[in-house]
């Protein structure tokens, strides 16, 4: 596997080299259905963050550091928590959003746990959330305002609105599809192809190769470790280990 | 014709010295039961020292009050023991939950003063060890509620099945207000409090470590307005208290110098106008006062 570096010196991955686990858990070009019956295809290219102390290091933008989009607690899968991590390439423009929300506020914009990417295995992707692409933000507070009330919420919504047609942020209130303790803003389904990335390469989804040896094969240009393979083909064993973890 | 067995002297003499105690501390309790006008009183009572068991309207059901909260901690600590739970692991601290009537969204009304370090986390992460000693120690029912939802209720019931407990059922968190009008409710007997307690203290809720790190946070219990404060300042109590508006009840383990522990429980239940007295506390003193006397001290 060839190793990309992008311009902030982050290695970029495509998500079909990474190990069966994690690539059953990010889903990597797969589609999935939005509440309103669209779908769409999951990112595909991603940055790698080695380590924790890289991800509070690197800063995406001025005020925003690569590690307030990791943020989650339990209820995502352990192994996407665990170093190295994986973050949609699309990261950057939804902290270049955010960045400018901080300018217009001139405060600074607290995302909230769970607030930034979501792997479409975390307890809270529900259908497809832009959190699953990267660029969704939940804001908890801004400065020292908790947004907990319709007042604030609906204040900084207002904010937000005059500041880009490109955000959509989500009303006030209790439904599913409101907020009441948040602000929710995204970009929509946004998936970032870097300039450091050749598409000639148009490798898909095999969620179901129909031999054995075409996945021994596939690891052998990945450089995975060879091991004896089950009886069972491997897809159908990822495709196992995907609905475990949807379930946990 | 056979002869009828003699019992020895200083069996009987036990015997009478426990059926004496038994006779005073329910006259004792139905005295403190009609002093505080109680509608409704609890007690069980397990002495390791002497292995004397003792209960008064043992089995019947209280509201838990916060009392449930022992159950929540010990299903944190089977899905621990199970390695399905790691403590130190992060949990966002979100006001916001589920009611379990009609599934729509509610928020707990923050008592900064109770709720203090978990509301200064709001926003951010505390890990389920650190939720779970607040849950206990400061009875924090945000944390709480974020245990609930961690462990889910149907765990924590599993955990009292697993166990045999009976007379503890949870259906909910805290503060789940739509439910209360509905009825559904946590629901506690002074035996079923008595029974999670007697494993705590001998080692069987989910093994010697899980059952001493448990007794730890317990220890560490802020309230001692019920039974610590029928006793002499030198015990140690391995508690938790409930308290609303017409119940206050505490569960604990009595650490005394010197013997083995005794397990207490106490339910307490006022009319609205009375409000909370010192019941607890005095139920509390008249077992200690009894095992000191038996005890020939």
């Amino acid at each position: 596997m060839a190793e990309i570096e992008s311009e902030s010196g982050l290695k970029i991955v495509d998500a079909f080299d990474l190990d069966p686990e994690l690539r059953a858990l990010l889903r990597p070009g797969e589609l999935v259905e939005g509440i309103r019956g669209q779908y769409h295809h999951l990112p595909r290219y991603f940055y790698e963050i080695p380590s924790r102390e890289a991800a509070r290091e690197i800063r995406v933008t001025p005020h925003f550091g690569l590690n307030e989009f990791l943020l989650v607690d339990l209820k995502e899968a352990a192994r996407v928590r665990a170093f190295p991590r994986y973050v949609p390439c699309a990261i950057r423009i939804a902290a270049f959003y955010l960045e400018r929300l901080r300018e217009a506020t001139g405060a600074p914009v607290h995302l909230a746990v769970n607030g930034g990417y979501r792997s479409p295995a975390h307890k809270l992707s529900v259908a497809a959330t832009p959190h699953m692409w990267g660029t969704a933000a939940d804001v908890y507070k801004i400065g020292t305002v908790v947004l907990r009330d319709r007042a604030s919420i609906e204040t900084y919504n207002r904010v937000i609105e005059d500041l880009t047609d490109d955000l959509y942020v989500m009303p006030y209130g209790h439904e599913i599809g409101k907020a009441d303790d948040h602000i929710h803003v995204d970009l929509g389904y946004v998936t970032v192809v870097p300039r450091e990335i050749s598409e000639d390469r148009l490798e898909g989804p095999q969620d179901k190769p129909r031999f054995a040896f075409e996945e021994r094969r596939r690891g052998d240009r990945r450089g995975w470790p060879r091991e004896p393979l089950p009886e069972v083909l491997p897809a159908a064993a990822h495709a196992g280990s995907t609905r475990s973890e949807s379930q946990k | 014709m056979a002869k009828p067995q003699v019992e020895p002297p200083e069996e009987a003499a036990v015997r009478q010295s426990v059926a004496k105690a038994e006779q005073s501390l329910y006259a004792s309790v139905l005295a403190i039961r009609d002093r505080h006008e109680l509608e409704r009183l609890g007690i069980a009572f397990y002495d390791a020292e002497t292995t004397l068991q003792w209960s008064y309207n043992a089995d019947a059901m209280f509201h838990a009050a916060s009392t449930m909260k022992l159950a929540v901690l010990l299903a944190v600590f089977r899905q621990h023991t199970r390695g399905e739970l790691a403590l130190e692991e992060p949990v966002h601290v979100r006001n916001k939950f589920l009611s379990i009537h009609d599934r729509k969204p509610y928020m707990l009304d923050i008592n900064r003063d109770t709720e203090g370090e978990v509301f200064e986390r709001l926003g951010r992460t505390m890990s389920v060890e650190q939720l779970a000693y607040h849950m206990i120690t400061s009875s924090s029912n945000f944390a709480t509620n974020l245990l609930v939802d961690v462990v889910g209720v149907p765990v924590i019931q599993t955990a009292l099945d697993e166990l045999k407990i009976e007379g503890i059922k949870v259906l909910r968190g805290v503060e789940d207000q739509a439910a209360f009008e509905a009825g559904l409710n946590n629901e506690v007997t002074a035996n079923g409090l008595l029974k999670l307690l007697r494993l705590v203290e001998e080692g069987k809720a989910y093994g010697e470590e899980a059952s001493a790190r448990m007794r730890e946070i317990l220890l560490d219990q802020r309230f001692k307005s019920g039974i610590p404060a029928g006793l002499p300042q030198a015990a140690r109590v391995a508690h938790k208290s409930g308290n609303i508006s017409t119940v206050h009840h505490d569960a604990g383990i009595v650490y005394l110098e010197g013997r083995k522990p005794y397990v207490l429980v106490i339910l307490t239940q006022f009319p609205s106008e009375t409000g909370a007295r010192t019941a607890v506390a005095d139920v509390s003193r008249d077992i200690y006062e009894c095992l000191a006397g038996m005890n020939g001290g």
